[in-house]
């Protein structure tokens, strides 16, 4: 039996803009296990960052969110969040800082314990070295090497990634899957994932979920390919085939 | 290597720049443009310098010229603390009340539009002439444009700092230094640029309204130099006003803007 590490039950969200009341998440009911890579995909519009969101603590919804049994609406560092975007890094300090910051407000005062921490970061994002920079000196993706490192730095209950690699090139993300794989298998950490991208979802996740208009689930399933993923493995044409008519079917009604 | 060039062109501009303009006055000067009495309304570049020395040696009516400055310098850093501290509480404020940021931003628009000069009646039939009347006046220069900077830096903070922030677990006055108030630096650098020039102006012009015996500025000592026709040493006066300007500007101005938005490169 494994362990419930997040349920979301009778999820209701309503975004109310000026005038205008946008359903975006009509009824979700979602349980994720520890340990468990999920990845979400979804067009635009669907819903899946609306979700992240609102287990991040960042939005007011209907219904509820339990992480470890117990229910959570504001933010915490229990759940971290990294965004897509390169600038969510604060510019005012240095990488190292960046890192250390959250951990010293969690009460951790000791100087060479954060060095310490700070510097496994970074190491297990490849980024040894990279301390003294200033995130205006890093490239995008290191930028968000960082905003993994920091993280796992924190050691959360679940790490909440919303396509945190959309804006990188292809070269440049193909590596960081691979690295945020291995973290993933070697790290005891929960992910939840969101993509576009139906090849990021098959290699990295250990369960896979398609999203449609007002976060209605399509599919949810393990992932049946045994890992290194590759388009070679045996099954992943068919995994490709089935994600992706789910994806686009339900779009061209 | 071009960027060592291009300080070195524009240091060289600059210099050729003044040497021509001290010409241009120079030449001037010696041309009795004002009649027989050219010398004392329009002095040379020699008289001038004479001056600016005797201004600190002997001072005028037996008080030195750095008493002057001194008082003057006091007024305006007590001025300018209460300013630049009663903004960013004000403002601080804005960011927690939305009632008190309504109140507040209309008070600040209200008040900016009024020069301090214009108030100077009203607070002298109020409060009489003392020195404390020359601070308020300064605190009036300072604190309406730092605190439209700090409120507009603070509503221009991204969304994504300030999520990036409660996600780590900052809320309220942790959340408030820890990421707006660096998120807002440039804001509230431009900000303390406007404040303080407005100040040292402010500060002058009611030195030179009304001086207080008891605490002479350098205001007071150019309406002195001028209604005894020392003109030389109302000249070397200004000039002492802006090197204090510059050393302000290039001394602390400037290095803070340098260990700040500048080395976080939110800033060119």
């Amino acid at each position: 039996m494994m362990e419930k590490i997040l349920e979301v039950k009778d999820l209701r969200m309503v975004y109310n803009n000026t005038s205008e009341e946008k359903l975006v998440i009509e009824k979700m009911n979602l349980d994720v296990e520890k340990n468990e890579f999920l990845c979400i995909l979804g067009a635009s519009g669907c819903g899946k960052t609306t979700l992240l969101r609102c287990i991040a603590g960042f939005e007011k919804y209907e219904g509820e969110i339990l992480v470890n049994g117990k229910k959570c609406a504001t933010p915490g560092t229990d759940r971290i969040m990294v965004f897509q975007d390169f600038n969510q890094l604060f510019p005012w300090k240095t990488v190292e800082k960046n890192i250390q910051y959250p951990l010293k407000k969690q009460g951790i005062k000791d100087k060479a314990e954060l060095k310490r921490l700070s510097d496994e970061a970074l190491k297990k994002v490849k980024l040894k070295g990279y301390g003294h920079y200033y995130p205006y000196q890093l490239s995008g993706g290191m930028k968000q090497r960082v905003a993994i490192a920091k993280a796992l730095a924190l050691k959360p209950e679940i790490i909440l990634m919303d396509e945190p690699f959309a804006a990188l090139d292809a070269m440049t993300r193909n590596k960081l899957q691979d690295e945020l794989l291995t973290i993933s298998e070697e790290e005891n950490c929960t992910i939840i994932f969101i993509t576009h991208n139906i090849q990021e979802a098959i290699v990295l996740g250990t369960r896979i979920m398609v999203l449609s208009q007002g976060g209605e689930i399509l599919i949810d399933e393990k992932n049946p390919i045994s890992r290194p993923v590759s388009p070679s493995s045996k099954g992943y044409g068919e995994l490709w085939n089935q994600l992706h008519e789910a994806l686009y079917k339900k779009n061209k009604k | 290597m071009k960027k060592s060039n291009d300080f070195v062109y524009s240091i060289i501009v600059r210099v050729v720049f003044i040497i021509v303009a001290l010409v241009i006055w120079e030449v001037a000067a010696r041309q009795n443009l004002f009649g027989e009495n050219s010398e004392v309304i329009f002095p040379t570049l020699g008289s001038i310098g004479k001056a600016f020395i005797s201004n600190f040696t002997e001072g005028y009516a037996g008080i030195s010229f750095w008493v002057y400055i001194s008082n003057s310098l006091r007024l305006l850093v007590t001025g300018l603390a209460i300013g630049v501290f009663a903004s960013f509480i004000l403002s601080g404020l804005s960011m927690i009340s939305r009632g008190f940021y309504h109140i507040f931003n209309l008070v600040v628009s209200i008040f900016d539009l009024l020069p301090g000069v214009a108030l100077l009646p009203v607070i002298i039939i109020m409060f009489g002439i003392k020195e404390e009347v020359i601070i308020l006046l300064v605190v009036h220069a300072v604190i309406w444009p730092m605190s439209r900077n700090v409120l507009d830096g603070f509503m221009a903070v991204p969304k994504i700092y300030v999520e990036a922030g409660t996600n780590i677990g900052l809320k309220g006055l942790s959340l408030l230094t820890g990421v707006y108030l660096p998120a807002a630096m440039s804001y509230i650098i431009s900000g303390l640029k406007v404040g303080w020039a407005r100040a040292w102006r402010g500060l002058l012009s009611a030195e030179m309204i009304f001086g207080i015996a008891t605490c002479p500025g350098i205001g007071m000592y150019i309406n002195q130099m001028r209604t005894n026709m020392n003109n030389a040493e109302m000249y070397a006066t200004l000039i002492v006003i802006i090197i204090i300007g510059l050393v302000v500007q290039y001394g602390i101005l400037t290095p803070i803007e340098n260990c700040t938005v500048k080395k976080w490169g939110m800033s060119k």
